[in-house]
């Protein structure tokens, strides 16, 4: 998430005041990441110093106003065009969690996935149904680029969630495997063997 | 939700096999559903997801427990009864090859009604207004193999719930069918849910049992967790997510 | 919501339109069933078309008979004119009213010149000369016999009785119009000259006509008197009724035909014919009660043919439904999909069962349809040569409605049947298991080859019992039809075992056979219905061949093959040289042999016509010992183990009669050593004795102690009295003269010849002896030219003998037998073709698979082939063992009933021991066993694409 690149995008199509900047980014975002007009202005100053944006006089009502300069835009071309890395993983909570969980005295692992399932679940149904509004709302005629905004924002929460449910469901089919077989050989060993193959797992 | 339950499970149960060899398919269960209401099945395969679907539309017998359907209790009725109820109050959508090739789109939601023994050209309207309420009024008269997958199982979804029926069964409505197309499915389901009728969905995919009201987790034949739907502005609060 | 019974017909209206669209959507398993539904259809739809339209109404029989007239007169020579008669409505008999005062009554036809009738015709009668004869005429190949009919056919009176062809009919007395038939049959045309035999006048021949009612009729038309002489100086022979076509204002009512009656005429009234007076008004049943209608009535076997068309029919039916029935039971679990599809919509199991048998209606209707629409058509394109093969024209093109509302009746209803098991067994599906299409074996039924076993039990225990215990055919040929349908029932459970075979063979057709057995559902019923089909056909080939060997083998031929023999009825001595010499002239013949008989008391005695009250006879004698013992009541001093054995002895079982031998002298023939090589005889001893002056006995009947012994009489009628057979002949006879005589071994055939005798020994005898025939060797058959002319010849001599041309054994059984082998041929494909494409469709996944892992493309190819000849070998193989059986029971039952009538027959003194061979039709047999099922697989193969197709949605 860069506000960075967000604030170079916005002003690509016209000088913008700091307000009106932090208006249309939450907008565009559903207000999923609330921006501060403090950070909007740190933002733009950096931007200026790095000669990416700059001041472009003032409007009627006298905000001040900045414009996207031909670096500006050359960045914000290279920053489309470059892949999100996914080199160093965000440090998930719930990864961290569950790999702490296997072989923890005490801890169902399992009630711990299936907690974090329906929370996850819940959360997606929640997603879906602003999605579903969403989807009536961009049927109207005046529905703008911001309503399509939205819901492509909405969908990749639903997506991420998606993507966590599965990654339970799989871990759980996971633990389930491995408690057989280590009772199938009845040796004491298996859950030293588990925690090691289920904290792979989670770090993956 | 204070109506009384389009569908109800009591202690509903069914084992395969006796003996050594038993497996319990589902094990004593109850569920209700209500008009309005969507409820998502999930679950690992095997945990009981498609029996409880076959259970609750009378293709399959309990080996205990009861499924009420519009006050009619399965269990006890006759097999002529029950294939009258699934004409008159149930409507089921599997995951492919929903529709009767040698039927029309229309004649196929017709189907049931027909058998019922509405008359052809009443069916045939019922059937049209169901399809223009889709949006499909155009494919009314073609062929299943000349439509696409996501018209036929809307125009499933349509069969399901002509008539009088309000009860929706489907078995992985979404399976054979991208992403997109299967949203547009669960879109229609789920706007048929709110139009009143009760739908069950099983799914093991999360996105789609997120269209869903309630969802009902079972592992092993059993039901080992529910969600109910939040209120989605908690979302919105600043902060709530990351 | 509607009433139950609307809800039932809707319901039924949405299993139709499936059904129908089904039908279409599945091409080539539509087109096979309803092939198979069609073609007995279009058969049976042919054939009744062609047969009420060929049989004429009643009025227009009438108007074939007696053109546009009212009546035809008659004259029953029961009298001249005048005395009254009483007839019979129909006019085909008549009685005198008073009984004739005897004497010289004239039997002869006589009819009254035109001008009598005036007086005793009703007022405004017209009338039409009208006879007819026979008579023999020229030809450009020699003599024919015809049908002369004298009636001028260019009045309107006769309008109707014939149709003009070419030219126009006879406007002199020199002129003659000819059918047709006749025209083709002599070779003449219109414009050429005709010559009968008899009478040295000639005809032109002025027009071709033919007869509606009968094409084949050699037939001559002339005006009154220009044929037919009535005056008896050289009559034609078999002059008919002559008589007058009739015509009257109004019709001839019955009370005209009694007032004419009172002339002595009797009247053919059209409108008695159509209307028969009630039997009190009729005084000739007074007179012969026994004409009375319904006092005799033709024992009918209505009831015989009947049950005989309701087997054939049920039968039909039965094997339609068992090759029609597995496509539909394919067809409904290729369907399982989707009626588990209306299951889970509702549909319940009424609604199931009406999907799968709608498709037996959607296919039986369009089976009807088509076959009768091509019925109708066929018959009307290939009307001119039905007509000609009927010899007659078709009345009007007769579409009977109700008998073809029937016929297709019949189709809807096989259509409906071969559905009904399928969908019985669809319905019983549970919706889940159609649903989740789990393809799974089925186990076949447990009780089905129980059943199977005690039908085939209790079936041959009854086919046996009726086959020893009693002679009853019927007993057999019951028992026989319920061990065929338990080997029926059994064919789930034979072909089980037939798969015991498979692990002994390689990949392909081990595959093909697993999956057979593996999919008993589909192969048994295809199996069953190849059986049904070989069993009957092979039952009636045994059965056919059988009788054909009996047949063969109770054949007694006249002479050796190729042998023409010639002999007089009557006149001898130099009329038979002449004829002999006629034979020669017309015929190529290689070789004559002059034969004779004994002649006693004259040289015109003897023959077959006998000479006269001063001719005797002479006969040859059964010596004492050579005539059978159980003949007479002898048996009845023997014990059963002598009789048994007497039975089986030469003395009881004499040497077959041809059917044409050479009779003259009954036992005797006087010839010499041509004689003996005309007839093929080998034995060089035969011809030294013969030259020697002995005897030559053909039997060991007559010979004893290397002797015969002539017994003659002086008086005929001791000779006609006196039996060969009766130990008292020698002493009834005025002479008995002993010859020496050679008994003539080694040969097969003795052509109905007893005893030779050399000329030499006849004289030396002091009897007498006359040529009255001759056999003539050839080194070809004659042809039809020649042998027409020689009766030319013949007839150029005044003489009729009897000519017979030996041809040897003409089996009628090869069509039969040609005709069952390609039916059972061709079900056999039909059933293995159907199974196979059914198969095919059922192993397109196992295919796949073959394809995957790296078969070949021929796989597919093969394997359909060996599929599709499993199916046929399966059924062949059991089919022939099933038809082998009732085969045989059937003559052995005739055996038994013969021998039991030999019994009887032997104390009568006649009838040999019966011969009741059991011949298997070995060819038609191999045709079945090897090539029929090796031309089944390899055209699977052939019409099997050898490419995968690719999967198709919305294949249910």
């Amino acid at each position: 998430m860069s506000i960075r690149h967000g604030l170079l995008a916005l002003l690509e199509s016209g000088p913008r005041y700091g307000n009106q900047l932090r208006a249309e980014f939450e907008s565009r975002t559903g207000a999923t990441w609330p921006l501060n007009v403090g950070q909007v202005y740190t933002t733009l100053n950096r931007l200026e110093r790095d000669g990416l944006v700059k001041p472009d006089g003032e409007d009627d009502s006298g905000h001040a106003l900045y414009a996207i300069t031909g670096d500006g835009r050359a960045e914000l071309r290279v920053w489309y065009a470059t892949p999100v890395d996914r080199q160093r993983p965000a440090r998930d909570e719930l990864a961290i969690k569950l790999a702490m969980a296997v072989g923890a005295p005490g801890v169902d692992i399992s009630a711990v996935i299936q907690a974090q399932r329906a929370h996850t679940i819940g959360a997606m149904q929640d997603y879906t149904r602003l999605k579903a509004q969403a989807l009536t709302t961009l049927e109207h005629p005046e529905a703008g680029s911001d309503d399509l905004a939205w819901l492509l924002v909405l969908e990749q929460l639903i997506f991420q969630a998606e993507a966590e449910a599965r990654w339970l469901d799989h871990s759980e089919a996971r633990l389930v495997r491995v408690a057989r077989s280590a009772q199938a050989r009845g040796d004491g060993t298996a859950p030293d063997r588990g925690r090691r193959g289920a904290a792979r797992d989670a770090a993956r | 939700m204070t109506a009384t339950p389009v569908l109800q499970l009591r202690q509903l149960a069914r084992t395969h096999g006796s003996g050594p060899t038993e497996v319990h398919a589902l094990r004593p269960l109850d569920l209700d559903v209500f008009p309005g209401e969507l409820v998502a099945v999930m679950g690992p395969s095997g945990s009981g997801k498609s029996t409880l679907l076959t259970l609750a539309g009378g293709l399959d017998a309990p080996t205990s427990g009861t499924v009420t359907v519009e006050g009619t209790d399965l269990t006890t009725a006759s097999r002529r009864d029950v294939a009258a109820l699934r004409r008159r109050a149930i409507g089921y959508v599997f995951q492919d090859y929903n529709l009767i090739p040698a039927l029309t789109a229309a004649e196929n939601i017709a189907l049931p009604r027909e058998l019922d023994g509405i008359r052809a050209k009443k069916a045939r309207t019922e059937a049209l207004a169901a399809l223009d309420e889709m949006g499909l009024a155009d494919i009314a008269d073609r062929f299943p193999d000349e439509i696409s997958g996501g018209q036929q199982q809307r125009t499933a979804i349509a069969r399901a719930l002509v008539g009088d029926r309000r009860l929706v069964l489907a078995d992985e409505p979404t399976g054979a069918l991208d992403s997109e197309t299967g949203e547009s499915v669960l879109a229609v389901l789920r706007a048929r849910c709110d139009a009143g009728a009760a739908g069950i969905l099983v799914t093991h995919e999360p996105r789609f049992a997120a269209w869903a009201d309630r969802v009902v987790f079972l592992r092993d034949g059993e039901v080992v967790d529910q969600t109910l739907r939040s209120d989605a502005s908690a979302l919105l609060t600043p902060g709530a997510a990351q | 919501m509607s009433g139950p019974l609307s809800g039932r017909l809707t319901g039924w209206r949405a299993a139709l339109r499936i059904a129908r669209r089904d039908a279409r959507r599945h091409k080539g398993r539509s087109a096979l069933v309803l092939a198979m539904i069609a073609l007995p259809i279009f058969g049976v739809a042919a054939a009744d078309i062609t047969i009420r339209s060929s049989d004429p109404s009643e009025e227009q029989q009438l108007q074939r008979d007696y053109g546009a007239a009212d009546g035809r007169l008659s004259f029953p020579g029961v009298g001249r004119g005048e005395r009254p008669v009483y007839q019979h409505p129909d006019g085909w008999d008549a009685v005198p009213v008073k009984k004739d005062r005897g004497g010289d009554a004239k039997q002869r036809d006589e009819r009254p010149e035109p001008s009598d009738l005036k007086a005793v015709m009703p007022p405004g009668a017209h009338w039409l000369s009208d006879q007819r004869a026979a008579t023999r005429v020229r030809t450009e190949h020699g003599v024919l016999r015809v049908h002369v009919r004298e009636l001028k056919l260019a009045d309107p009176m006769a309008r109707g009785i014939a149709t003009l062809l070419r030219g126009r009919y006879p406007k002199t007395t020199g002129e003659v119009a000819a059918t047709q038939a006749f025209l083709d049959s002599s070779g003449l045309r219109v414009g050429s000259t005709l010559r009968p035999v008899e009478g040295g006048r000639a005809y032109r021949i002025t027009g071709a006509y033919e007869l509606p009612g009968s094409l084949n009729n050699k037939q001559l038309s002339a005006l009154p008197g220009a044929m037919i002489r009535t005056d008896g100086s050289k009559p034609n022979d078999g002059v008919d009724r002559l008589g007058y076509l009739v015509s009257v204002p109004g019709a001839y009512t019955w009370d005209m035909v009694k007032e004419t009656n009172t002339h002595g005429i009797v009247v053919t009234s059209k409108a008695v014919l159509l209307d028969p007076p009630p039997e009190s008004e009729v005084p000739f049943y007074r007179k012969s009660p026994g004409m009375r209608p319904g006092a005799y009535e033709p024992t009918s076997d209505q009831a015989l043919v009947l049950t005989i068309a309701v087997t054939v029919v049920g039968l039909a039916i039965l094997e339609i439904c068992l090759l029609a029935g597995p496509a539909f039971a394919v067809g409904a679990r290729r369907q399982r999909r989707q009626l588990g599809l209306l299951g889970a919509q509702g549909g319940d199991r009424r609604h199931i069962r009406s999907v799968v048998l709608s498709g037996g209606l959607v296919i039986g209707v369009a089976a009807a349809v088509l076959g009768l629409a091509l019925a109708i058509g066929a018959t009307a394109l290939a009307r001119p040569l039905i007509e000609e093969r009927l010899h007659t024209r078709f009345s009007s093109f007769d579409l009977p409605p109700l008998e073809l509302a029937g016929i297709a009746g019949l189709a809807v209803l096989t259509g409906l049947l071969a559905a009904l098991f399928p969908a019985i067994a669809a319905a019983r599906q549970s919706v889940l298991s159609s649903l989740t299409g789990r393809r799974g074996v089925r186990r076949s039924s447990r009780v089905l080859p129980i059943v199977g076993f005690i039908a085939i039990g209790v079936g041959v225990a009854i086919a046996i019992a009726g086959a020893t215990l009693t002679d009853r055919v019927e007993v057999v040929g019951i028992g026989s039809g319920i061990a065929e349908l338990g080997l029926v029932a059994l064919t789930p459970f034979l072909v089980g075992l037939f798969g015991r075979l498979g692990r002994i063979l390689p990949l392909s057709p081990r595959l093909a056979l697993r999956d057979a057995v593996r999919n008993r559902g589909r192969t048994a019923p295809a199996v069953a219905a190849v059986l049904a089909a070989v069993a009957g056909s092979v039952a009636v080939a045994t059965y056919t061949a059988s009788v054909d060997q009996q047949r063969r083998d109770e054949y007694a031929p006249s002479a050796p093959h190729g042998v023409v023999s010639v002999q007089m009825e009557r006149g001898t001595g130099r009329t038979a040289d002449r004829v002999g010499d006629a034979v020669e002239q017309n015929l190529k013949t290689t070789g004559r042999a002059d034969v004779g008989h004994l002649s006693v008391g004259g040289v015109t005695c003897g023959g077959l016509s006998g000479g006269g009250s001063k001719c005797g006879g002479a006969t040859v004698v059964v010596p004492e010992g050579n005539d059978c013992p159980l003949h007479y009541g002898g048996d009845e001093k023997l014990s059963a183990a002598e009789r048994q054995k007497m039975m089986k002895s030469w003395q009881c079982n004499p040497p077959q009669t041809p059917h044409i031998p050479m009779m003259a002298g009954m036992d005797v023939l006087v010839g010499g050593t041509d004689v003996l090589k005309a007839l093929g005889v080998q034995d060089r001893q035969a011809y030294a004795a013969l030259e020697r002056g002995h005897a030559v006995s053909f039997t060991q009947r007559y010979i004893k102690d290397d002797r015969i012994t002539l017994a003659v009489f002086k008086k005929e009628q001791d000779y006609y009295n006196a039996d060969d057979g009766d130990p008292d002949t020698t002493k009834k006879a005025d002479r008995t003269i002993p010859l020496p005589a050679h008994h003539l071994r080694g040969q097969d055939e003795i052509y109905g010849v007893n005893v030779l005798l050399p000329p030499a020994a006849v004289t030396k005898a002091g009897l007498d002896h006359q040529n009255f025939g001759a056999y003539f060797r050839t080194d070809r058959l004659p042809t039809d030219a020649e042998t027409q002319a020689l009766s030319s010849a013949f007839n150029e001599l005044n003489v009729n003998p009897i000519l017979h041309v030996e041809k040897g054994y003409k089996s009628d059984s090869n069509n039969v037998l040609l005709a069952l082998t390609l039916f059972a041929a061709l079900v056999t494909l039909g059933a293995a073709g159907i199974a196979t494409g059914l198969a095919q469709a059922d192993a397109e996944p196992d295919l796949r698979t073959l394809a995957a892992v790296g078969a070949g493309t021929r796989v597919r190819r093969t394997l359909s082939g060996l599929q599709c000849g499993l199916i046929a070998a399966m059924g062949v193989v059991l089919g022939s063992i099933a038809g082998l059986i009732p085969a045989i029971g059937l003559r052995k039952a005739e055996e038994r009933r013969k021998l039991a009538d030999y019994a009887e027959t032997l104390g009568n003194g006649w009838g040999g021991e019966p011969h009741i061979p059991i011949a298997i039709p070995w060819e038609t047999l191999a045709g079945l066993l090897l090539v029929v099922p090796l031309g089944a697989a390899l055209l699977a193969a052939l019409v099997t694409r050898s490419r995968i197709p690719l999967l198709r949605r919305g294949e249910g």
